[in-house]
């Protein structure tokens, strides 16, 4: 055994979309320790609050994290509308829930194509994005926007989608369902794919749950938990949801449990269009949150459970708005996750963690 | 299964023995936040089992207190414990992976606990607008309480004007000046029958004046009143200069 020594891992490193910084502690080719670090790109979004009403404060929320963006706007609502009482229509609920799935599936295709890039499979990371395009395009022309598309308020949405554009969304997710399985093979497929993954960063679902692990990185070590199951807003309307899992606790376990969310929430989002209600898309909410009232909310992210926090101060600015995201909660894992491996695997277990730096700072 | 919230106050001393509990019983840490309270700032842990999410808050953590770390039960807080040590100034002690204060590279000392005078200022006016709409709001609803209490009870006169207040006479004043210094006493009753003289002065001068009119031309005697009335608009009285 080598002498231990230290080698820093970012922030700034190819494999790396975000700023994330990695102590390694190594013996010749074995991590030993891993310690994170984190504080790059902190905004105090959160502080922000104090100066923006909780209605433009939707709009702070979603531009945390450009492929969260949905679904934080959609966190934030929800809770201000329980700190408030408020109960927004049905169908707003359902509108909700497909936006927030359509961003789950760009979000892991977008990843999947990160992950290609990883371990060296440019070609598919190609693929990967290019397919990722066709569901931008669905949010353009269903919000207007391709990344940011503020669409959520606190009472409701502010778009409704119809009946032709219904059609055309279910249209564009059969063909992307085409497309999908061929680069879903090659991920759990292909040889030279499985030789980087399998046995790679391996998590115990004992690990995983003293870990208080969250998102596809805990399921992939059969922790039975998915904030949907609990269904909340439009998920309750769901006639079956079982969370995906996997056993192995791998780099490869934690690619299939993604790989078939994928094809979960677009049988989510057609499910959602055959069963959508007519009626408004919001209702209207005035007055301000009582002073000293609080509220706590949970939202699946594409990464994991998202927790938010909110407490009134009887004015139109919240006394406190709080997002705990899933890399947050996943950054004790990862540390677990990079103990014993090789160090030419450093890469491939933190792009599977899926982290996201701006998410964790806000 | 749906999601139950709830929010639990919580004693400092108790946290050790809580997260141990919580980890017995196969809870899961979610979170650690920190709320910048006037008394201090205000720590909320979040534990989750069967679809409960329970969130333990402990009010008022002042600058000199030391909070124990609960990252021997959940090594998952080490991000939230470092978190609020940086963000917000709470001394946490023993964390499984404690960085110092270096966590965050931050420009400021404890950014989330900043409150600008001008904020302060703001926030104070929008209470008060916020009370100010909240009684008006409760008016009507004062007013049908009171309307329906008259309707009850004819007898009452809510809306009687009160007629002038009659001075007491002097025994009342002796009875309420029992008890007070004699030199003081002297001064008031000397003050009192000063000011009684005067009236009476003037009332013999108004009688005067008022005979002298009767013997002159009525044309002059009503110009000299107009004038009269208009210097005792423009000059307030004695008495009421006393008052001032």
């Amino acid at each position: 055994m080598g002498k231990a020594t230290v080698i820093p891992f970012g922030p700034q490193h190819p494999v790396l979309p975000e700023p994330l910084h990695l102590d390694l502690v190594v013996e010749d080719e074995t991590v030993v320790e891993a310690i994170p670090q984190i504080g790059f790109v902190h905004r105090g979004l959160e502080k922000l609050v104090e100066t923006r009403d909780y209605n433009q404060f939707i709009y702070v929320a979603e531009r945390i994290c450009g492929i969260c963006a949905f679904g934080h706007s959609m966190g934030y609502a929800e809770t201000v509308e329980r700190l408030m009482g408020v109960e927004i229509p049905e169908r707003a609920e359902c509108l909700r829930v497909i936006w927030h799935e359509l961003s789950r599936v760009h979000s892991h295709i977008l990843w999947m194509g990160l992950a290609a890039d990883a371990f060296g499979f440019e070609s598919l990371f190609m693929h990967c994005w290019r397919l990722r395009e066709r569901v931008l395009d669905i949010f353009e022309k269903t919000t207007g926007g391709r990344v940011i598309f503020s669409v959520v308020k606190v009472g409701g949405v502010v778009r409704d989608i119809d009946e032709g554009q219904l059609a055309e969304i279910k249209r564009v997710l059969e063909g992307i369902k085409d497309d999908y399985s061929q680069i879903m093979n090659a991920f759990l497929k292909d040889t030279s794919v499985k030789n980087r993954t399998v046995g790679v960063g391996f998590v115990s679902h004992e690990d995983a749950l003293s870990m208080s692990m969250v998102g596809p990185f805990a399921r992939a070590s059969n922790v039975n938990y998915d904030v949907r199951m609990l269904g909340n807003g439009g998920y309750g309307r769901l006639s079956d949801f079982k969370p995906v899992l996997d056993t192995q606790g791998d780099c490869y376990a934690r690619v299939k449990v993604r790989a078939l969310e994928v094809l979960q929430s677009i049988d989510i989002i057609e499910e959602m269009i055959a069963q959508l209600p007519s009626g408004d898309i919001a209702v209207s909410v005035k007055g301000s949150p009582a002073d000293g009232a609080e509220a706590a909310n949970l939202v699946e992210q594409p990464r994991g459970e998202c927790y938010y926090y909110a407490r009134g101060n009887g004015t139109k600015n919240l006394e406190r708005m709080r997002m705990r995201t899933p890399t947050s909660q996943n950054l004790a894992g990862m540390t677990t996750a990079l103990s014993g491996c090789d160090l030419a695997d450093v890469n491939m277990i933190v792009l599977t963690i899926d982290p996201c730096i701006s998410c964790t700072e806000r | 299964m749906t999601l139950e919230t709830e929010f639990v106050p919580l004693c400092i001393e108790e946290l050790p023995a809580l997260a141990a509990e919580k980890k017995a019983e196969g809870a899961r840490f979610v979170q650690l936040l920190a709320v910048n309270a006037e008394e201090g700032v205000d720590l909320i842990y979040t534990f989750m089992r069967d679809g409960v999410l329970t969130n333990h808050e402990i009010k008022g953590v002042g600058p000199s207190t030391v909070v124990p770390s609960i990252t021997d039960q959940f090594l998952a807080a080490f991000v939230f414990e470092n978190e609020v040590h940086d963000l917000f100034g709470v001394s946490i002690s023993d964390i499984a992976i404690d960085f110092g204060g270096n966590f965050y590279a931050l420009a400021q000392k404890e950014p989330m606990t900043i409150i600008s005078p001008e904020q302060k200022a703001a926030r104070e006016k929008a209470r008060k607008l916020a009370a100010a709409k909240a009684a008006k709001e409760r008016q009507p609803a004062a007013r049908a309480a009171q309307a329906e209490y008259l309707a009850g009870h004819p007898d009452a006169h809510p809306g009687k004007p009160r007629g002038p207040i009659e001075p007491s006479g002097s025994d009342d004043l002796d009875a309420r000046l029992a008890g007070v210094d004699p030199e003081k006493v002297a001064r008031v009753k000397a003050a009192l029958a000063a000011k009684a003289k005067k009236a009476s002065e003037t009332a013999a001068g108004n009688a005067e004046l008022e005979k002298k009119l009767a013997g002159m031309d009525p044309e002059k005697a009503a110009k000299v009143r107009a004038a009269m009335e208009a210097k005792a608009r423009r000059e307030p009285s004695a008495t009421e200069k006393e008052g001032e």
